[in-house]
C-alpha cells in the first residue's frame, strides 16, 4: 500500500435504477459524463483518491446495479461499506419515494452501525418534482447528510463525495484498525518492526 | 487486501454455496431455469478458485450458446465470460467476449472500462513474462560462462 495514503475506504452507491448513480461515478473519477448511459451490469467497481483536510484517502467506489437478476445477489456488498451514497432524481418522484425502502434495506445488510449516509438528490438540471425542502427533510428523519447534485453539469459532485469522506474520517472507529493498520502512527506504542510505512 | 479493479471483486462463501445449493437443487428436479444457472456462473467466476472460475465459465457458455434469450442477457454473459476469463488470464480470449460485447453496444462505459483493465493486465504481465525470460538468459550466461571457465581450467 501507498505510505502516504491514510486509509481506504468503501462508499457504496444505492437507489433506483436510472436515478444517476453511475453517471456521478463518472463525473467524480473520469470527469465525463454519458447522455445515454447503459444499465450498469451486477457491480461496477471504481478506485479514486481524494485529499481530504491533508489527508491523502483512496476510495472504493461500489457501484450496484438496480436490475432484477441481480438484486438476491447483491446484499454482500453491503458488507464493510464504511459510506452510502443514496440517491434519488428530483425530476423523478417516484426514486424519490422508492428511498425509504433503499434506506431500510442499507440498514438490514450494513455491518457498520455507524455507518455514514449521504443522500443525494441528482439531475437538478432537469425540472423537478421534488423540491430541495423535501430532501433536507428526508434526511434530517434519517439523520443523513445531504446535498443536491447534476452530474451533467457536475454541480454539487465532488463536494458530495469529499464532505461524506471527510465525515468518515471524522468517525475514527469506522476506519481505524488497530491489529491490521498498515499505517503506524509515530506515538503508537503497538507499532511492529515489520510495519514498513510510517505515517506522520 | 485492496481491490484494485473490478477483477478483484471476490464472491463470498456464503453467496457461493447459496446459489450452488439452488443450483443442484433443480437439477435433482430436472429442470433448472436459466435464472439460477446465471446466478451460479456469476458467483462462480468470481470465486478465489481457478477450478470455479473454469466451472462458471462452461454455465455461461452453454447459456450464450442455448439460452440467450434476449441482447441484454446476453449481454451480461458476454461481460462475465470476458471477466472470469481475465480473472484466470486467458486475455485473448477475454478480449474475444468484451469485443463482441462491444459490437453489440460501442458506447458502454463499463465494458470500455473492463476492456482497459483487460490491456492494463495483459501489458503488465507481458512485462513480468520479460523480466523473468531476461532474468533466465542472465543465469543460463553466467552457466555458460562457469562451464568455459571450467573447460578451460581443466584443460590446464
Ligand atoms: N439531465 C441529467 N441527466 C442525468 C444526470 N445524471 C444521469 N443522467 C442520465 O440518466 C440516465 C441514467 O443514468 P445512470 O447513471 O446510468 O443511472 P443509474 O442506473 O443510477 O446508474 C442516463 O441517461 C444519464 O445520462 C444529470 O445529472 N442530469
Ligand atoms: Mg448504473
Amino acid at each position: 500500500m501507498d505510505p502516504s495514503v491514510l486509509t481506504t475506504l468503501k462508499i457504496l452507491l444505492i437507489g433506483q435504477s436510472g436515478v444517476g448513480k453511475s453517471c456521478l461515478l463518472c463525473r467524480f473519477t473520469d470527469d465525463t459524463f454519458n447522455v445515454d448511459n447503459a444499465v450498469t451490469i451486477g457491480v461496477d467497481f471504481k478506485m479514486r483518491k481524494i485529499t481530504v483536510d491533508n489527508n491523502n484517502i483512496k476510495l472504493a467506489l461500489w457501484d450496484t446495479a438496480g436490475q432484477e437478476r441481480f438484486r438476491t445477489l447483491t446484499p454482500n456488498y453491503y458488507r464493510d461499506g464504511q459510506g452510502a451514497v443514496l440517491v434519488y432524481d428530483v425530476s423523478n418522484r417516484d426514486s424519490f419515494t422508492c428511498l425509504e425502502t433503499w434506506i431500510n434495506e442499507l440498514n438490514r445488510y450494513s455491518t457498520k452501525s455507524n455507518i455514514i449516509k449521504m443522500v443525494v438528490g441528482n439531475k437538478i438540471d432537469k425540472e423537478r418534482q421534488v423540491t430541495r425542502e423535501e430532501g433536507i427533510a428526508f434526511a434530517r428523519r434519517h439523520q443523513t447528510l445531504f446535498i443536491e447534485t447534476s452530474a451533467k453539469t457536475k454541480e454539487g459532485v465532488y463536494m458530495a463525495f469529499e464532505e461524506l469522506v471527510r465525515k468518515i474520517i471524522n468517525t475514527p472507529s469506522l476506519w481505524e484498525k488497530l491489529e491490521d493498520a498498515n499505517v503506524v502512527r509515530c506515538n503508537d506504542d503497538h507499532s511492529v518492526s515489520e510495519q514498513k510505512y510510517c505515517y506522520c | 487486501m485492496d481491490v484494485e479493479d473490478v477483477l478483484g471483486d471476490v464472491v463470498t462463501m456464503e453467496d457461493l454455496k447459496k446459489f450452488e445449493k439452488e443450483y443442484h437443487n433443480q437439477l435433482t428436479t430436472g429442470t433448472v431455469s436459466q435464472e439460477t444457472k446465471f446466478h451460479y456462473a456469476w458467483c462462480l467466476v468470481r470465486s478465489n478458485y481457478p477450478a470455479d472460475i473454469r466451472k462458471g465459465l462452461i454455465l455461461l457458455e452453454q447459456l450464450i450458446k442455448h439460452e440467450a434469450s434476449d441482447d441484454d442477457a446476453k449481454r451480461n454473459y458476454l461481460y462475465y465470460l470476458a471477466l472470469g476469463n481475465s480473472r484466470i488470464k486467458e486475455y485473448s480470449t477475454a478480449l474475444q467476449f468484451i469485443k463482441a460485447f462491444l459490437h453489440m453496444q460501442p458506447e458502454n462505459i463499463q465494458a470500455q472500462n473492463l476492456l482497459a483493465t483487460i490491456q492494463k493486465k495483459m501489458e503488465s504481465d507481458a512485462h513480468k513474462g520479460m523480466a523473468v525470460a531476461g532474468a533466465l538468459a542472465l543465469g543460463l550466461s553466467a552457466v555458460v560462462g562457469i562451464g568455459f571457465a571450467l573447460s578451460k581450467s581443466l584443460k590446464k
